[in-house]
């Protein structure tokens, strides 16, 4: 994961689509299903560090 | 009651399985007593026939459950245990099986819904399951079989305070990007196998998230498969759906120890509560994240540290119930309710809690004397709970139909009221007097 120095993770976010998309460069097709696929599963990523952290 | 009497007639009916995003786990399940087989009818009409019964007896039970917890009069008084070794003890587990492998957990919860004939359980309060934690190298865990006898619940092991999981120096780590310390300082010092960032990579670092993403996957699925056997089975609503923690618990519990937590509340107090505040909006979002959508049940809020006497009234208002409160009142706006399980002697909190908007929680009653929670907040929240499990352990069924007597007329005459007993039920609670805290429950509650 590529560090800042202040990171901007909201809920919801490990690596943030901003961060992603710039890595990408310009995109040939819909950049906003990419956007939204990355963060959903992104997503996954969160809930697995806060489950581990709340449930067990 | 119908159902009870009905109960040598189940079968298991097909059934309908509904998840909720992300990893949040859903609990709704069915009940339903089985007309007896009719002459001439074949066997896919019978089961046609039963699993119709079941749904309707799934939506009655779940009519009485959510009644109750909106602070209405149900037809009945819903029973909702919370019992999470006693299941094993039940069924005939050990509490290294229904740690080691979740599916005899699930398995012994399913047995007690359909013999107990209860309104609505969790699909498994024992909750930690090693498989996993083993999976992730998770250090904190006593495991039965393992590092306890096998009759023995796991236990968490807290550091000591010089070798807290978050040091006092991290402060501003956490507050700055709570995601962020929880992957790359919180997670390797709390596992034996994931590496800090900068480190070589391992084949254990590796395989921790791969097989520690894959199993909670299957476990959280297999809450969902585990809610459809209950309705299918039994009929029975799954309790609650989702979790929350207290900011101020979850820094105690698994950051900087309970010890550490009460230093740090004389030696970096603004600290600590900006870390609450840090804190805040994530377990507001993972506990929205794991709510019903329907918004049935409730999300589940285990309070540890809140209660008299490990927390001053002047320490509660600073440092605990301001971002609770926030939560709890971020959820409501979205119409979740949260079961809050107010474990421990927490009457003396009774004034922030009347804070809370109407029906917004579910107040569970441990150690706090239930008769006063109710003239303070019965007029706003539901509550449960409230038979000791010290009776439930030592004392007899008659001492328990007593009890129960007692907090029905004292409690429940307007509805607003879920039987069970004060805390989450160990395998010391004795069976006899379970029944007879179900039993008298079915046949006096009703309204």
């Amino acid at each position: 994961m590529s560090e800042k120095t202040k990171p901007d993770r909201p809920p919801g976010v490990c690596v943030p689509w901003e961060e992603k998309q710039a890595e990408l460069g310009k995109m040939t097709g819909d950049d906003e299903l990419v956007k939204r696929v990355w963060e959903e599963v992104d997503g996954f990523g969160y809930m697995y560090i806060w489950q581990c952290l709340l449930s067990f | 009651m119908p159902e009870s009497s009905n109960r040598a007639n189940r079968r298991q009916c097909t059934s309908q399985l509904t998840r909720q995003g992300n990893f949040g786990i859903l609990v709704l399940c069915a009940w339903a007593p089985v007309a007896p087989a009719e002459q001439g009818t074949t066997g896919d009409e019978q089961e046609a026939v039963m699993a119709n019964d079941m749904e309707q007896l799934y939506a009655q039970r779940l009519e009485r459950y959510t009644a109750a917890m909106r602070n209405e009069k149900p037809d009945r008084i819903p029973i909702r245990p919370f019992v999470a070794e006693f299941t094993a003890k039940y069924a005939g587990y050990t509490a290294q099986q229904v740690t080691q492998d979740y599916r005899m957990a699930f398995a012994a919860a399913r047995k007690c819904a359909a013999d107990f004939d209860w309104d609505a359980v969790v699909g498994n309060m024992v909750y930690g399951w090693s498989g996993l934690t083993q999976a992730i190298g998770m250090k904190y865990y006593a495991v039965p079989g393992v590092d306890l006898p096998p009759d023995t619940g796991f236990q968490y092991i807290e550091p000591p305070e010089d070798e807290a999981w978050m040091r006092e120096d991290e402060y501003d780590l956490l507050i700055e990007d709570p995601t962020g310390y929880l992957f790359n300082v919180w997670l390797p010092r709390v596992s034996a196998d994931v590496v800090e960032p900068g480190q070589a990579a391992t084949l254990r670092n590796n395989m921790s998230f791969l097989k520690g993403g894959m199993a909670m996957l299957d476990y959280f699925n297999g809450f969902g498969a585990q809610a459809a056997q209950l309705r299918g089975e039994s009929g029975t609503v799954s309790a609650i759906s989702g979790i929350l923690k207290a900011p101020l618990d979850i820094i105690a519990d698994k950051l900087r120890g309970y010890r550490g937590m009460c230093m740090d509340m004389f030696r970096r107090p603004d600290k600590l509560q900006a870390a609450c505040e840090a804190m805040m909006p994530h377990l507001l979002a993972v506990a929205a994240g794991g709510a019903d959508p329907e918004r049935n049940v409730p999300v589940g809020l285990w309070l540890h540290r809140g209660c008299t006497p490990f927390l001053s009234p002047a320490q509660f208002e600073r440092f605990f119930w301001p971002t609770l409160k926030q939560i709890i009142e971020g959820l409501w706006e979205q119409g979740i309710q949260t079961l809050f399980y107010a474990e421990g002697e927490w009457n003396g909190n009774l004034k922030y809690i009347a804070e809370l908007p109407e029906r917004s929680i579910i107040y569970h009653v441990d150690r706090g004397d239930i008769f006063e929670v109710h003239k303070a907040v019965g007029h706003k929240f539901c509550l449960s709970g409230g038979i000791p499990n010290e009776l439930l352990a030592f004392g007899t069924p008659d001492d328990i139909r007593a009890y129960c007597k007692k907090v029905i007329d004292g409690v429940a005459g307007d509805g607003g009221y879920i039987m069970d007993a004060s805390a989450i039920m160990q395998d010391d609670t004795d069976t006899e007097n379970l029944k007879a805290m179900t039993e008298f429950t079915r046949e006096y509650g009703v309204y």
